[in-house]
């Protein structure tokens, strides 16, 4: 008889012990492996909101712009540059920047902002701004239209009253936050529009108009369709001064960008900073976004920039960024790992209990001639039998559930979203699907499987036959 | 006395029931000092909200907040403050004018808050005056003839106020926090040298540097090569009462340093007759009335007071004035709760186990005591008792361990430097000092309890299944 067989003999000897054991297993696999990919998920979700949305995985910039971000820092963006950057086998599309500052203001009231200078058509390559202009705005008229018409529910009254003021890029967002169900919307779209429809419309090359964030357009109350008045600084100290009719306005899920950010087309930027043909910056848009090639293709291009530009990567732009996941990761990994020590711990009680229980056992089978060695090794396969029987549960019932998320990410509703996207935080839960940390729980196990050995191996190498058949 | 049986049969396999108690104790221990390291950040960051941004109560005029219009002012401010100090709970009360403006140096600008202030009152509401890095001056203490502006690090170094340069005082600096000669050698190449921004320092000295001498010495290179340049300017503009674009030149009277990113780089606090005089506020006006009161839990009933003595004005408690903040902190109590739930359900596995092989091995003994006349309850009850005595032990030492490593880090705290800049941008201090209240330790010993009857139930219910005269019969 094969080892491994006697060893599954002796598991069913004492079912219940063994179910328990490999429960705590699956308990702890399952727990991991579920915390694991939200997290895992949420990173990976993150680095594409913000990298690849916004600052892409590599950007031309003058010398220093990065350091220190004023007009002055700009470069000349001439066929030459176009042509080096368009001729390297990883980049797609070239996506010019103007970025600077500059007070914006309406009426009475002024306030400091951020103007990007984009190319609408192109910038969509990274994220499609376009789709983040407001539709809809819960403004004190449309709640009190909607107060009186009878078509909506109490409840639906109630949270368009805890929402006043918000604005919405899509109407899933403004029906959730309303508490109505997305089936709905055939029935309450048509209700909803009169009231809380507002104006939007693109911004194109060649044509001064402007978006803005919501949050700006709060402060300088502004519409759609209304004018802001921009001063500031232009290139070399010139003074740069315009009115610019707003588009449309931009609810951004970051609160404290969209409080003060204008976009344009960047050759009205260039215009209204008097830089002629400079940019601060350039997103290379990239064919193969493997940290290997984002790096080659930076040594590549690194020599053949012109002088007073150079290349720099997401992860100094993101450095910031970068450190919060680091961090939420390694807090998220020490909860983890307590959840392992308390059931390794488990574990090695079990093993503890049962070398005890079974010391006459062993010494009946080693005094009738069974090698030290192969009971030994029986013992391992027992342990090993259980960790399996832990991971493979825990994987199973997991794997239904991640794919399930992978597929339909949860997404928050009310206060909490809104309190998530305070912190910069996309109010969604994102799965990442089956990947190598599915491995590492294994490995984690198969560690406290090893740990839990140590013990009967060791009794049963050093057994006393005689003591042990008295036990 | 089945209480007494249950505890002495706790004890007689000391190595089964020592395994599971230790177990517990390491597990409640990890428990409740991750929980502690949570609380701490949160209780840090409200600490800080309240201390140096918003403090408890705000009043203003019903409006202002929402783009800070200079015309929405209080009329008779020292009537207003005294009768604010007069309401019971109250402990201090400052007055602010604010404004929205840019600061200027000769290179850079940026869009800023500018807050008016009395320096004596508001000493008495924050305690922003205490932050003051060493060696930047002081908190307006100094009287000069030129206006005197306080900003924060971050926005100091934004507008190149610090900077960071390599000089031979630098390289005397690093000698004496005996950095090796070696290392010095390669930044002396750079002498005379000046950096627009940390992040450039940082680049040229990882260049030079190899990775072992970065992450050894970069953080004392860096304070070293921290400059700041003393009687340094700032310009402010705005706009006055009237609508028309002003400004003056105002000399750093300090830099202040807190664990917020964000409100460093956003504010500028200047004296509030110079506020006053350059917009042209009147001087027995104000913005913002800001009230300190000596229990935040009571904030909620003295702002209704307040509500009801100035119904003309906005008055609004720090749960209002950051909801994100009040509700991290009620969420983080669930949270809390739910960590130690998952891991006292990891734990039960293995008390569920032990109990099982308690009564298995008792099998005879059980019989016995059944077959004499102990009746079904009282069996259950004895298991019952010993598992929560098993799992309270392990409970107890848990917390009292806790306990001793919370006193040992309560005064250093723990360091979390390599993530300063993330954490610090979402205004959590990366110095964290753990805490838990003691109501947290009562939650816990209750939860630890339940856990251990629980545990129970199944190998309880063994118990009573046992036939006596069968049991009786076991070897």
């Amino acid at each position: 008889m094969t080892n491994s067989k006697l060893a599954w003999r002796n598991l069913s000897r004492n079912k219940r012990r063994t179910l328990i054991t490999a429960a705590s297993v699956f308990f702890a696999v399952f727990f991991a492996l579920v915390m694991r990919s939200i997290q895992l998920g949420s990173y990976d979700y993150m680095y594409k909101n913000v990298i690849e949305s916004y600052s892409g995985y590599l950007q031309l910039q003058q010398t220093d712009w990065w350091y220190e971000k004023t007009i002055n820092n700009s470069f000349e963006y001439d066929s030459e540059i176009r042509e080096t950057l368009t001729n390297d086998e990883n980049v797609l599309e070239l996506i010019p920047r103007l970025e600077s500052f500059s007070l914006a203001s309406s009426g009475a009231n002024t306030k400091g902002v951020m103007i990007m200078g984009i190319d609408p058509v192109k910038e969509s390559l990274l994220s499609d701004i376009s789709k983040k202009v407001a539709k809809y705005q819960l403004t004190p008229e449309a709640i009190e239209k909607i107060t009186i018409d009878e078509n909506f529910s109490e409840k639906i009254i109630k949270n368009a009253e805890l929402f006043e003021g918000n604005y919405f890029n899509n109407k899933e967002r403004l029906l959730t936050d309303l508490g109505i169900n997305i089936d709905d919307a055939d029935k309450y779209m048509p209700l909803l529009e009169p009231y809380c429809s507002i104006e939007g419309s693109q911004i194109e090359l060649g044509d001064p108009g402007v978006w803005i964030g919501t949050g700006l357009a709060d402060y300088l109350l502004l519409n759609p369709g209304d004018t802001l008045v921009l001063m500031g600084q232009g290139y070399h100290g010139t003074t740069a001064a315009g009115k610019f009719p707003v588009r449309g306005l931009l609810e951004l899920p970051v609160s404290e960008i969209s409080g003060r950010i204008v976009y344009m087309p960047y050759d009205i930027a260039q215009q209204f900073y008097n830089t002629g043909n400079q940019l601060t910056s350039v997103v290379l848009h990239l064919k193969n976004n493997d940290d290997r090639a984002i790096e080659d293709t930076k040594e590549r291009l690194d020599d053949s920039v012109p002088p007073k530009t150079r290349i720099t990567d997401w992860k100094e732009m993101n450095e910031v960024v970068i450190q919060q996941m680091e961090a939420d990761n390694v807090s998220g990994m020490f909860m983890i790992g307590i959840l392992y020590i308390v059931i390794a711990f488990g574990i090695i009680g079990t093993v503890l209990m049962m070398t005890a229980e079974r010391k006459r056992e062993f010494g009946v089978l080693v005094a009738i001639g069974m090698q030290k060695k192969k009971l030994a090794s029986i013992i391992s396969y027992e342990m090993i039998f259980i960790g399996l029987l832990g991971v493979i549960a825990g994987a199973l019932v997991s794997i239904p559930i991640i794919l399930y998320g992978v597929e339909h990410p949860l997404i928050f509703k009310g206060e909490i979203a809104h309190m998530m996207e305070e912190y910069d935080f996309e109010p969604k839960l994102v799965f990442e699907s089956i990947n190598l940390y599915f491995i590492w729980q294994l490995l984690v196990v198969g560690i406290m499987v090893l740990i839990s050995l140590i013990h009967p191996v060791r009794k049963i190498l050093n057994i006393k036959v005689v003591n042990a058949l008295r036990a | 006395m089945i209480l007494l049986t249950a505890w002495k049969n706790v004890w007689r396999n000391k190595s089964r029931s020592l395994v599971v108690i230790t177990s517990i104790t390491i597990g409640i221990f990890a428990g409740i000092f991750a929980v502690g390291l949570m609380n701490g950040t949160m209780e840090q960051r409200v600490d800080a909200a309240l201390n140096q941004e918003i403090s408890h109560i705000q009043i203003n005029q019903k409006e202002f907040t929402d783009n800070y219009n200079i015309k929405l002012l209080i009329d008779n401010k020292n009537q207003l403050k005294q009768m604010i100090n007069n309401v019971d709970g109250v402990e201090a009360t400052t007055l602010r004018t604010l404004i929205t403006g840019i600061a200027n140096t000769a290179t850079k600008s940026t869009g800023v808050q500018i807050i008016g202030v009395n320096p004596e009152n508001e000493k008495q509401v924050f305690n922003l005056h205490s932050k003051t890095i060493a060696g930047t001056g002081s908190y307006f203490e100094k009287e000069t003839r030129y206006n005197q502006a306080y900003i924060g690090e971050e926005l100091a170094k934004e507008l190149n106020i610090i900077r960071y340069r390599i000089d031979n005082k630098m390289i005397d600096r690093l000698r004496k926090q005996e950095v090796p000669e070696e290392t010095i050698s390669k930044l002396e190449p750079f002498i005379g040298e000046r950096f627009p921004s940390q992040k450039a320092f940082s680049r040229t000295i990882e260049k030079a540097l190899s990775e072992k001498e970065t992450a050894n010495y970069g953080h004392i290179i860096l304070d070293a090569a921290w400059s700041f340049r003393e009687r340094s300017k700032l310009t402010l503009t705005f706009v006055d009462k009237n609508n028309i674009q002003t400004g003056a030149m105002f000399r750093i009277s300090g830099i202040f340093d807190v664990s917020n990113s964000m409100f460093e780089k956003r504010n500028v606090f200047i004296r509030n007759e110079v506020l006053k005089n350059l917009t042209g506020i009147e001087p027995d006006k104000t913005h913002q009335a800001i009230i300190k009161i000596a229990d935040r839990d009571q904030s909620k009933e003295i702002t209704g007071k307040l509500e009801a003595m100035f119904p003309d004005y906005q008055t609004r408690h720090w749960k209002e004035l950051s909801p994100d903040l009040a509700m991290m902190t009620g969420m983080i109590e669930k949270f809390n709760i739910v960590f130690l739930i998952i891991i006292l359900a990891a734990l039960s596995f293995g008390i569920i186990n032990t109990m099982l092989m308690v009564v298995l091995e008792r099998t005879k003994e059980l019989g016995m005591l059944t077959a004499i006349g102990m009746n079904k309850r009282r069996v259950f009850s004895m298991i019952m008792a010993e598992s929560v005595f098993l799992s309270l032990v392990g409970g107890v030492v848990g917390i009292i361990v806790s306990k001793i490593m919370l006193l040992f880090t309560a005064n250093t705290g723990i360091n979390f430097a390599s993530a300063a800049q993330g954490l610090e941008e979402m205004g959590f201090s990366s110095h964290i000092y753990p805490t838990i209240s003691n109501t947290f330790f009562i939650t816990v010993t209750i939860l630890v309890i339940i856990t251990g009857m629980l545990s129970s139930i199944y190998p309880a219910i063994k118990a009573l299944r046992l036939d006596p005269s069968d049991a009786l019969r076991t070897e």
